[in-house]
């Protein structure tokens, strides 16, 4: 309880935050900035047994794991992406590549949720695929151009009616004229420094040169980071692709992010990424490397003008290296601690298809990461996908939940 | 209408044949052409011109779209003709949603693509069912000339960004059902 009073108190200071929106668009930010009720009232509950929970189960069952692990249905949370899951332990929540937030709360502990509904569902969201909280409740929405921020949210999502406050407004994310549907799956975490960093995709296959300048000044094709009162804004990664995964080692505090490679260079170049990051602005690479040291043909010959850090680790090409975290629970063996769990997508254009499947990435003493499949079984026997993983997240028993956009669940694994 | 879809009118696609074309679009707008993953359209049902023209407009890079233009770059005007009769020979059918009126449909759009977003000519996409930021993505893309269409362009210039919103949530509240 003295958390939520610590954050409802905190509102007083974010008060200043909640910026008008443009005059004539339509969006009850202003009045949830000011506490104000905005007039919806209606959530929409997803429906969690039946037939679609059956498929979903039936599909689990091809998955295999190591020894001793178990996945089992956690929810089913339409087009589920990237998850952040309340300090509390209450409420888990789900952004999309669509138009909603998904709130799923387990409310009797027994590790299955037991209710499914939008979040602020008289907000006005494009593309809300990255929440993330802070340590003390905040929750944080990386949107596709506008960062939005809900003090307490653990306790205000039972209402329609939300407190909502601008931490980047509408438009000042990215240019307008460099919005895009594609590579705009945002993802944000706090850092051990209290900043907010968060990824920004860039749209293309591979960035041309014209674009560079503008894009390492905006931080696109880069993870930006800044002060959670949306002051001090400063590129902190330069050189990616479409980063859509990254955590904080628990104990070394630096980042780790994964990094989506070029398309167009045959089946099994250029390999996928899993990166480490020891300073502010280092760079990775692209647009001149398309994944590890694969130059890629638009550049090709050219000096690369930057100095380039290869990936930790590099992974099957084309297999989608999306959402990642540290393992920090105590559930698992001691050989999966600070251990980086992370979700293969699955590859779209590959003529056989790779991924759609759980890794597990160790790091030993000296620093070398080795990665390997943890959970799979996601493609049947005819190529087709059965579920596509999207993040890993630590829920507070230890256990991990696997999120799936094209079934629409989160699964969780847990281990006896 | 673009140039490549009229130079294609004359070729007449093979829908078996674009069966098996069709194994590469599958994983984003599967098999029968119902989108797998929100950035891609559903593309069963369209009209064979559309579907066609702009496949024919990924290759030549006048639309452009960092994945499309990859898989387009290599296909030669019998296998678009074919992938579009595949695709195209899908039945699309929309229902709105329950106690929703037609007669709210946005008024701007209904001519081309009807007011539960199945199209109503060669040259226009069906819209039923499309997610919300696929139609608003689209219809900025026109505004800003990164895609060009002689009516698209200067209706999207039209709308406001609120107006863009109204309509592509109107299209996304119908049910797409799509039948072979």
């Amino acid at each position: 309880m003295n958390r939520l009073l610590s954050s409802i108190a905190a509102l007083a200071l974010m008060a200043g935050l909640g910026l008008a929106q443009g005059a004539g668009v339509p969006d009850n930010l202003e009045k949830l900035s000011n506490f104000q009720q905005t007039g919806v009232t209606e959530f929409t509950f997803i429906e969690q047994g039946g037939d679609y929970a059956a498929g979903i189960k039936a599909t689990l069952e091809k998955i295999t794991m190591p020894d001793g692990f178990k996945i089992e249905l956690y929810a089913v949370v339409p087009d589920a992406r990237h998850m952040a899951v309340g300090p509390q332990g209450i409420v888990t929540f789900v952004g999309t590549r669509k138009d909603k937030v998904w709130a799923v709360t387990d409310r009797n502990k027994d590790r299955i949720a037991d209710e499914v509904k939008d979040f602020a569902p008289s907000l006005t969201f494009s593309i809300p695929n990255g929440p993330c909280f802070s340590k003390d409740g905040f929750l944080y929405i990386a949107e596709q151009n506008r960062v939005l921020l809900f003090p307490a949210a653990e306790f205000f999502y039972e209402s329609p009616d939300v407190a909502a406050f601008n931490l980047v407004e509408k438009g000042k994310l990215i240019p307008v004229e460099e919005e895009s549907f594609n590579h705009t799956a945002r993802v944000c975490k706090i850092g051990p420094d209290g900043k907010i960093y968060i990824s920004l995709g860039q749209p293309f296959n591979v960035a041309p040169a014209e674009k560079l300048d503008l894009y390492n000044e905006v931080g696109i094709g880069g993870i930006i980071r800044m002060n959670v009162d949306g002051s001090a804004r400063e590129v902190y990664t330069y050189g990616v692709r479409n980063s859509v995964g990254h955590d904080f080692h628990p104990e070394t505090g630096e980042l780790w992010w994964t990094d989506n490679q070029v398309d167009g260079m045959g089946d099994d170049i250029p390999p996928g990424e899993i990166n480490r990051q020891t300073e502010a602005g280092q760079h990775f690479g692209a647009p001149w490397y398309g994944g590890g040291s694969v130059r890629t043909a638009e550049y090709e010959g050219e000096e690369v003008p930057v100095e380039v850090v290869m990936p930790a680790s590099e992974t099957v090409a084309h297999a989608a290296d999306l959402g990642m975290s540290f393992y920090t629970g105590n559930m698992f063996p001691e050989k999966y601690r600070n251990a980086i769990f992370s979700a293969q997508h699955g590859s779209w254009n590959r003529t056989t298809p790779v991924g759609a499947r759980v890794m597990v990435t160790f790091i030993d003493d000296e620093g070398t990461a080795t990665t390997e499949p943890f959970a799979e079984g996601w493609i049947d026997e005819n190529g087709e996908y059965l579920g596509r993983p999207v993040d890993v997240v630590n829920l507070r028993d230890g256990s991990i939940l696997v999120s799936d956009d094209l079934a629409g669940a989160l699964y969780r694994i847990s281990y006896e | 209408m673009l140039a490549g879809s009229v130079a294609h009118a004359e070729l007449v696609g093979d829908a078996e044949a674009g069966r098996k074309l069709a194994g590469q679009c599958r994983t984003c707008h599967g098999a029968d052409g119902y989108a797998q993953i929100p950035v891609a359209p559903h593309i069963g049902g369209e009209p064979v011109a559309y579907l066609a023209a702009q496949l024919t407009a990924f290759r030549e890079g006048t639309r452009q779209h960092e994945m499309m233009s990859v898989v387009a770059k290599s296909l030669t005007d019998m296998q678009i003709a074919d992938l579009a009769a595949w695709y195209g020979g899908v039945t699309a059918i929309s229902d709105l949603p329950d106690g929703i009126s037609a007669d709210a449909a946005p008024s701007a759009c209904i001519t081309c693509h009807g007011a539960d977003g199945l199209s109503l000519m060669q040259d226009a996409p069906n819209l039923a069912g499309e997610n919300v930021i696929y139609i608003e993505t689209q219809l900025k893309a026109f505004r800003t000339g990164k895609r060009r269409h002689a009516a698209m362009t200067d209706i999207a210039k039209s709308l406001t960004e609120a107006e863009m919103r109204a309509a592509a949530e109107w299209y996304a509240a119908t049910q797409l059902t799509l039948t072979r």
